[in-house]
């Protein structure tokens, strides 16, 4: 498969109104709008004078061109205003929305769609964010954890104490799994009441990186050091790589919490609350740290690595043969 | 009376029951045909989630576990059931197949137990169904009992038939896994979300639907499905006549609990079809007329309970069903687990579990 024939959250829902919006997905120019029932995606260029249809109308969920008025449906079926007889036809995508995203493939390629399991689940937050780099120095960035101590602010570990974090790495054909556990690090400690944490927690950050499409799911949660037992508080995050161009990547967040927000009376909600703002504060400054890379090759071959990058080789391969194959 | 306490099937119900017995110190045996317990719950197909809160789908004496999700899922009740049988030491007979029941004995393949009492917990999904239809499909045809996930059918063009929440959830596990799923539904039904505005339908079955009067609990039901779900007739799903709740109540059929479905319904994923009327080699012939191509098709048509078979001395109705739910129906024979409420099926077992070990124990 192509990495256009892998289903990739390009919009957030939110970021989608009544208007259609230009979107690019593997250097492709594509417009994106609302049909009443649900979303189409179509090549950003009229079939007829080349004009931009992102910068047209919506009309009884067809998009119609700002040049000539020509309208076009989801399915790519066209009709000429002035031309009753003509039967055009504009490239289309297949446009789903789900999970607060827009999603888009390439029409007819029956990828799956990466479902995250979250019934039941409260919504943390959804966030997309560009790095300009390409999509496996982002990716790379996202499944290890050494960088932690000096990006993050909660979901990560003391740099001091990295040598104890265990990080055990499997694969099958398909996935990549990254186990780490180790010493939280300190959070301001009237944070800890609020997290249901207390200070000497474990923190498990455990994630699996799956290639179609490119996106790995966090299960984050603390641990009691001496029982083992597992705190109440637990993350799942969704993170999916979207390739817009060879050197910019969106990372786009769907981050849920075991917990609702109406638990404790209330206090979840502000639990919550808080989550979202770190979670956005570290993927900020992950994005923004890798759009200042000095090498941004994606090769990894004669580059020094450490005992956390092993993911990043297993990666590599499955991303080359699923995702690019 | 003499003979043991004989406790058929190591399902939920099962389980339950022993956990009661065992908890008012009553000595049992369970009989279980399979070689683990919950071994339904094992073979279900894998995005099976439960449709009821975890708070109110526990067995009597065992919360689920903190770190389990409000709808747990297929793999976290078989764990919970697979701790709750060790928690109570339930050590069910494995491989033993029960072929009869009568109120005193119980005879299975290999001996005659002689019990003063008899729990019956065989489950509500012994026995696939399947309805025959003139003609043959050149694909293949199974039953949901042996559809694990969609990923056999990638790409293929998918009839499930069954407006029950498996066949819903059926179709959109093949959407997920890349194929093009139509679901084929029988006559009117209502749809309800697992979740409408943030709150479990569970929660309103349970703390408002099973208070008001039927015909008040109807009106408040689809003054709010009108907002949450709206028309969906445009789509080929029909609303019955009768309101949601009472829809239960007199007809016994559940509402469509919909987990995704009818949101991929809306926007064309999922495709709408009529009652099925028939099969040729290379397409599915429907009771409007209309006939689509299909690859393959997944009977989602249910199950039976296979008592009438099973049990002497017992009258069923037209489904299969006893006269009466955790309480003795002839001497010293009882049911638990054949009853599937708006609050839900676990919650139910608990309460009739409870009822039979105590009259077990006190009789």
């Amino acid at each position: 498969m192509a990495e256009l024939d892998h289903w990739h959250p390009v919009l957030l829902s939110r970021e989608l109104g009544a208007r259609p919006a230009a979107v690019r997905l593997c250097g492709r120019e594509l417009v994106v709008f609302r049909t009443g029932t649900g979303v189409g995606a179509l090549s950003d260029v009229c079939p007829h004078r080349g004009m931009r249809l992102s910068e047209g109308r919506v009309e009884d969920g067809r998009v119609v061109c700002p040049y000539h008025g020509w309208r076009w449906a989801a399915d790519g079926r066209g009709e000429s205003p002035g031309t009753a007889t003509a039967k055009p036809c504009a490239e289309a995508f297949d446009a789903v929305e789900r999970d607060g995203a827009v999603w888009v493939k390439r029409a007819g390629a029956d990828a799956a769609f990466p479902a995250l399991d979250v019934g039941g689940w409260s919504l943390v937050g959804r966030l997309r964010r560009r790095a300009q780099a390409p999509l496996e120095v982002v990716l790379d960035n996202f499944i290890e954890v050494e960088h932690t101590p000096s990006m993050h602010a909660l979901l990560g570990y003391p740099l001091e104490r990295m040598g104890e974090v265990r990080c055990e790495v499997t694969a099958t054909d398909t996935t990549v799994r990254v186990y780490n556990e180790g010493p939280q690090k300190p959070l301001p400690r009237a944070l800890n009441p609020l997290f249901q944490l207390r200070a000497g927690d474990l923190f498990v950050d455990d994630w699996t990186v799956r290639f179609s499409p490119v996106h790995a799911v966090y299960e984050q949660y603390w641990l009691d050091p001496d029982t083992r037992a597992r705190r109440p508080n637990a993350l799942r995050i969704g993170v999916f790589f979207v390739p817009v161009s060879a050197q910019e990547t969106d990372v786009v967040t769907l981050a849920y919490s075991l917990k609702s927000p109406w638990a404790r009376l209330g206090l979840n909600g502000l639990l919550l609350g808080l989550t979202r703002a770190f979670l956005a504060m570290e993927i900020d400054r992950d994005v923004a740290l890798v759009g200042r890379l000095a090498d941004k090759s994606p090769a990894l071959k004669g580059r020094s690595l450490g005992r956390f990058d092993k993911a990043l080789v297993l990666a590599r391969k499955r991303l080359e043969a699923i995702y690019r194959g | 009376m003499a003979g043991e306490v004989v406790v058929v099937g190591a399902g939920p119900a099962g389980l339950a029951t022993a956990a009661c017995l065992r908890a008012r110190g009553v000595p049992f045996v369970v009989l279980e045909r399979a070689s683990a317990v919950a071994s339904s719950w094992r073979n279900h197909y894998e995005r099976l989630h439960l449709h009821t809160v975890k708070r109110h789908s526990a067995l009597p004496m065992a919360p689920f576990p903190d770190e389990a999700p409000r709808y747990p899922s297929r793999d976290e009740v078989v764990a919970y059931l697979d701790a709750y049988a060790r928690r109570f030491e339930i050590a069910p007979r494995f491989g033993e197949l029960v072929r009869r029941i009568r109120p005193g004995e119980v005879e299975t393949a290999a001996r005659t137990y002689p019990a003063r009492a008899v729990v019956v917990c065989t489950g509500y999904n012994r026995v696939p169904h399947v309805p025959a239809w003139p003609g043959e499909l050149g694909g293949p045809v199974v039953h949901s009992s042996a559809y694990r996930n969609g990923a056999p059918y990638k790409g293929k063009r998918v009839l499930v038939v069954g407006s029950g929440n498996s066949g819903a959830e059926i179709a959109l596990d093949l959407w997920e896994h890349g194929a093009q799923p139509t679901l084929s539904i029988r006559g009117p039904v209502h749809v309800v979300p697992r979740e409408v505005f943030g709150i479990p339908a569970q929660i309103t079955s349970l703390y408002l639907f099973s208070r008001l009067p039927p015909r008040v609990a109807d009106r408040v039901s689809l003054f709010t499905l009108n907002r949450a779900v709206g028309d969906l007739s445009r789509w080929g799903i029909e609303r019955p006549a009768l309101g949601p709740v009472s829809q239960v109540l007199e007809k016994k059929r559940i509402p469509l609990i919909d987990v995704g479905t009818i949101d991929l319904v809306r926007q064309g994923k999922i495709a709408v079809a009529k009652d099925v009327a028939g099969f040729a080699p290379d397409e599915v012939r429907f009771v409007d007329g209309t006939a689509r191509p299909f690859d393959a098709v997944v009977l989602a048509t249910g199950y039976r309970t296979g008592l009438p078979d099973l049990v002497e001395g017992v009258d069923f109705d037209a489904r299969g069903l006893p006269p009466r739910f955790g309480e003795e129906v002839a001497r010293g024979l009882s049911f638990v687990g054949f009853r599937n409420p708006l609050t839900g099926q676990l919650r139910d077992i608990a309460a009739e579990a409870e009822r039979v070990a105590a009259h077990i124990a006190g009789g």
